[in-house]
Parts: C-alpha cells; sequence; structure tokens
C-alpha cells in the first residue's frame, strides 16, 4: 500500500518538474509570504505564434487613392457602448456613417477586422460573447451603410484587451468598445 | 399533532441533506491539533515554507482546531512537547534529503501521545513539496474516516494575463502555490481539462486568423487543431467520458451553444437565441444548465438536449453571469449591486434542484471563476477585494471558507 501510494505520488508529481514562483501561504484565513530560491524553468510545449501585429503585411508604402492602410485606420472611429449593452447609440451612428462613408470611397479596395471588447465586469465567456455582439451591431450597420458584409470580420477579446486598468468608470467606459483594424 | 410532528421531522429530514440550508460545525466543537517539525535537513526559510503549507492544509480538511506555533522536536521523541501536551493530537513530521537530494518526509500522528497512524513520502525535487503536504492532508483526512478530499491532490489550469491579448497558461496545485507555466507567449485563453486524470487539455487560440479550439496531450507535449469558427470558441465543459464536448461558437457571428462529438467530430447546435447564451455545463441526465441574456440581462437557465425546452433556474438577481454544476447543485456569479457605474460586489450563490433556498457563498468582493472540484465537495473561485486577489476554496458541508493570497497577475479563465 505504501509504495502503491509514494509510486503513484512520484508519477503524479513527474509530470511538474518545473519552477515555483510567488509561494503564497495561509495561517487559518491569513497568509504570509515567504520568498523562495530560484527553481530551474523546464521548456515550454512548442507553439507556432504569428502575433496580430505581424500577421497583417505591412503596406505603409501601399497607396489607396494618397492615403496608407495605417492613415485610412487612424481616421476611423472607435465606438462605444453603454453597460452591458450591444445596441448602437445614436451618437455613435455618426461615427459608423463616416467609418462606412471612408469603406466606400478612399478604403474601398480594403477589408475591415472590426474588435470587440469589454470592460472588467462579469464573466470572461459572457464578454467574449458581449464584446462580438459588439462587433457585430456595428457590421450591420456598416453594411446598412453600403459596406459589404464580406470585407468586414469580426473578432472579440472579451476584457482581455484594455486600454486601461483603473477601476473607474472612466476607465470602464473606454473599455466598452470596437475597434476598426484595416487589413489589405 | 402526531401528524404534525412526523411532518416536521420528514423536512427536517429531508433538508438536513441539501447544502443550500446551511451546515454550521461550530469551532469549539473541533479537537485541537498541533504540529511539531522533526526535520534534520534543509534551511530555516524551507521548513518555515513546509510547515505553513501543512497548516494551511491541515485547517483546510475542516477537521481540526490547528495550532499555528512552529516548534521543533526530535521524531523518536516520546512525549510531546511539553506545550503541546493539552492538545488531543499532534502531527509530527520529519524532512531529510538523502545523498540523491530526494525529499523524505516521515509522519506520525499521535492521540494522547500514542501513534495511531504513520506514513513515508518522497519527493524528487522538493520545489513541488505543495504536494506532499497536499498527500499528507488528504490521508490523515481518510484516517479519520472523513468524506474523501481528493480534490486537494487535482492540479488547476488557468490563464494569466500578462499584458493586452498576451497570456500565459498555467498548471498549479490547488491553492496556486506551485505554478508551471504550460504555454507560453501568443493569446491563448479559457483553458479546460480534457480528462478526468488531467493529461490533457483543450484551450483556445486567438493567434491565427479566426480562433481555434486546441487540444494539449500534457505527457507527449503535442497540439492539436479541433475546430475553428469566426467570432469565438471556447470549451465549457467536457461531458464525464471525454466523448462529447459544450462549446460556445459563433460560427455566423451569433454567440451559442454546440454539443461536439470528438470521435465523430460533428457538432449540433443547443440554442438558438439571437442574444449571448454561453457557458453550457452538463447538468443531470441529458440536460445542460447555461447562461443567457434572453431576459435582458445574464441569468441561468436549463435545457434538455433532446427538446428546446428552456426553464429560468434563478429568479433573483440582476446579472448571473457564470455557473458551474455538480449534481443537483449550481454554483453561480450574482452581482449584488445594481449601479452600474460603482464599485459593485460579486457573490457566489448556490442553488439545488430540491429546494428554493438560494446560500449565500462569498460576504464581500467581487467573486468569480466559480469551479466545483470534481467529486462536488469543494468550490475554488477568485476573490478581488480591496485591491488584493486570493483564491478561495469553499467547503460546502463544513460552511467554512479558505483564502490564500494570489499573487498571479490578472487570471482570465481558470478551470479544476
Amino acid at each position: 500500500m505504501k509504495s502503491i501510494v509514494l509510486s503513484s505520488v512520484v508519477t503524479a508529481l513527474l509530470m511538474f518538474s518545473g519552477c515555483s514562483k510567488d509561494p503564497a501561504v495561509a495561517e487559518d484565513t491569513k497568509a504570509q509570504e515567504v520568498s523562495t530560491p530560484v527553481a530551474q524553468e523546464v521548456q515550454p510545449v512548442a507553439t507556432e505564434t504569428v502575433s496580430p501585429e505581424n500577421s497583417v503585411v505591412d503596406t505603409t508604402d501601399t497607396q489607396t487613392q494618397g492615403l496608407s492602410i495605417s492613415e485610412i485606420e487612424s481616421k476611423l472611429p472607435t465606438v462605444y457602448f453603454d453597460f452591458d449593452k450591444y445596441e448602437i447609440k445614436p451618437a455613435m451612428q455618426e461615427k459608423i456613417d463616416a467609418a462606412a462613408e471612408m469603406g466606400t470611397t478612399v478604403a474601398k479596395d480594403l477589408k475591415v477586422k472590426l474588435e470587440g471588447n469589454c470592460d472588467e465586469w462579469g464573466s470572461d465567456e459572457y464578454n467574449f460573447a458581449l464584446g462580438l455582439k459588439r462587433a457585430d451591431a456595428v457590421k450591420k450597420a456598416l453594411v446598412a451603410d453600403g459596406v459589404e458584409a464580406s470585407r468586414i470580420s469580426m473578432v472579440s477579446y472579451g476584457k482581455s484587451n484594455p486600454v486601461c486598468t483603473e477601476h473607474t468608470k472612466e476607465c470602464w467606459a473606454k473599455n466598452r468598445r470596437v475597434d476598426f483594424k484595416v487589413l489589405p | 399533532m402526531k401528524i404534525l410532528v412526523s411532518l416536521l421531522v420528514f423536512f427536517h429530514i429531508l433538508f438536513a441533506s441539501d447544502a443550500t440550508i446551511e451546515v454550521i460545525k461550530k469551532a469549539e466543537t473541533l479537537p485541537t491539533l498541533a504540529i511539531e517539525d522533526a526535520s534534520v535537513s534543509y534551511n530555516d526559510t524551507f521548513k518555515l515554507q513546509f510547515f505553513k503549507s501543512l497548516v494551511a492544509d491541515m485547517n483546510v480538511i475542516s477537521l481540526f482546531n490547528v495550532d499555528r506555533h512552529y516548534r521543533y522536536t526530535h521524531y523518536n521523541a516520546v512525549n510531546v512537547l511539553v506545550e503541546n501536551k493539552d492538545k488531543e493530537y499532534v502531527l509530527r513530521y520529519k524532512m531529510s534529503e538523502d545523498d540523491d537530494g530526494i525529499l523524505n518526509v516521515n509522519v506520525k500522528l499521535l492521540q494522547q501521545e500514542e501513534v495511531v497512524f504513520s506514513k513515508e513520502y518522497r519527493i524528487s525535487n522538493k520545489d513541488i513539496y505543495m504536494f506532499i503536504s497536499h498527500a499528507i492532508a488528504y490521508d490523515i483526512n481518510a484516517f479519520m474516516g472523513e468524506p474523501s478530499v481528493a480534490w486537494m491532490k487535482r492540479k488547476v489550469i488557468f490563464t494569466r494575463l500578462i499584458a493586452p491579448k498576451k497570456t500565459e497558461i498555467v498548471i498549479a496545485d490547488y491553492t496556486l502555490t506551485y505554478q508551471h507555466v504550460i504555454i507560453k507567449g501568443g493569446f491563448n485563453i479559457f483553458p479546460k481539462w480534457a480528462t478526468k486524470d488531467q493529461k490533457s487539455f483543450y484551450y483556445t487560440s486567438l493567434d491565427g486568423v479566426k480562433p481555434t479550439l486546441k487540444y494539449v496531450d500534457v505527457k507527449k507535449g503535442t497540439i492539436k487543431n479541433i475546430i475553428s469558427s469566426d467570432g469565438m470558441v471556447v470549451c465549457s465543459d467536457v461531458s464525464s467520458n471525454g466523448k462529447l464536448l459544450l462549446l460556445t461558437m459563433a460560427l455566423d457571428g451569433q454567440p451559442d451553444i454546440y454539443t461536439y462529438n470528438v470521435d465523430t467530430k460533428k457538432y449540433k447546435k443547443e440554442t438558438f437565441y439571437k442574444g449571448i447564451d454561453v457557458n453550457g455545463q452538463f447538468f443531470g441526465h441529458n440536460k445542460i444548465v447555461f447562461i443567457s441574456s434572453r431576459l435582458g440581462y445574464p441569468n441561468v437557465f436549463s435545457k434538455s438536449l433532446d427538446t428546446n425546452e428552456v426553464e429560468q433556474m434563478v429568479y433573483y438577481g440582476r446579472s448571473n453571469s457564470a455557473c458551474s454544476v455538480h449534481g443537483k447543485y449550481i454554483v453561480y456569479e450574482a452581482r449584488e449591486s445594481s449601479n452600474a457605474f460603482s464599485k459593485n460586489t460579486f457573490n457566489l450563490h448556490l442553488i439545488s434542484t430540491e429546494t428554493d433556498f438560494i446560500r449565500r457563498l462569498t460576504a464581500v468582493g467581487m467573486n468569480e471563476f466559480p469551479r466545483f472540484s470534481a467529486d462536488g465537495d469543494a468550490i475554488l473561485f477568485i476573490k478581488n477585494y480591496k485591491a488584493q486577489s486570493a483564491i478561495g476554496i469553499i467547503r460546502l458541508n463544513h460552511n467554512k471558507n479558505y483564502l490564500f493570497p494570489l499573487k498571479s497577475g490578472r487570471i482570465q479563465s481558470m478551470d479544476w
């Protein structure tokens, strides 16, 4: 019995030949942090990633009717939303109309990715869906203004792409948004 | 009169077995326990770390009033230390390092100075000492004849946000003291254990053209793609045999819940509401519980997988945005203040299918990521309160919560 327990403990623990970081210990319901010796870090699982920045081919010397992609992107709006909502506010509709105008003129050969985002409240799975509904609301508004649906893609980042992290209502309002990213 | 009395007795017995009725075990009735260190190797810092881990674990099993004083003795001393003479139990342990660098731990439990339990443990890497501490507490709990606390030995997997759109996926022990980064770099989120033995897991990668669900075999170190979806794809739950997944996908930009068969690779749409349906959890026989905004705010609903009948499960609260299920119990995250523009309180609530009661499990702060242990005995969660974060364990049948300070950065998602 003892050897079975020992071997099962050793087997289970062989998977964790890594380092310990920031240990936290408890006494009753309080705890005191004790510093730990530096431990060896094992190789991470191999992955290949292409970051969103690198996935876009640099087209700064690609001109579109006198404007570069980065210039077009800088003129596109950020659309903001109310708490727990994905409806387009009247004040935001004008911004979307202006974006659609560009999408049918100077940027008519380009594609756009709409990135939905949320403030820090609520579960992230719910917030990913909420961010997506926000992006979808902007997409529908662009399509209604004449931009082809096939040129618009959407993604949500939930609460994982904040522009600020203060716990203030101003910061929360800044994070409840849809960003435009231009693709060639 | 007799009928009334027997009815009262009947109802008491009926409700006494449901955790939505609070079970109070008074601290004064628990036997006292002191812990004596008799280690012959390692420096004082490591000895104190191990002692504190053991104190924490012996507290969490909720069987003793644990004395927190660090005291040293000899392992084979016949008597306990004079300061511990009045303790009903003494747990004495000896750590020693052998010539191969292996950490050995000898443990004995004394009851009124008589050895009633003893065991030896060995571990090759002392940096994972906390797993021995968890194993000791697990064994003492079993020796005392209590229901299993196997969850103490299980691993937690979580995503830590290290910068906007940059994450790490980490595997840890239940206190998050030990942490091992398993996926480094990129934007990878929503990890979910794929099997009971915790040797594989799913996660969502946002690094490609489309969000993609991936499967990792930890032992082999392999990653394979499962399914991609426009907008989002999240694995919310895995069936007990591992063959069926509950996914939240947005194949046409509309987030809904799908069942996905791992063998046939076919999926079936389960929800059809035009708003938000997420966080599906397998529940009972052929049913799911999920979060939906179909009432204008996130709330908890259930649905049969055979029909489209949807039933509201919670009739209280303004925003119930996450849930976890075990047996007849649902724990969910409830917003308890209504002002969207001030600090909010999110508490965890527990309901069951057999009573109308709602039991509040936490008191203050922002409490999120509720996760039942595999056996339903405990709930793991994260608490943020007054600029501090902690990982919490709720022992449902002991009505006690334990908190361990957390310095892991911002946690995006967690599974147990």
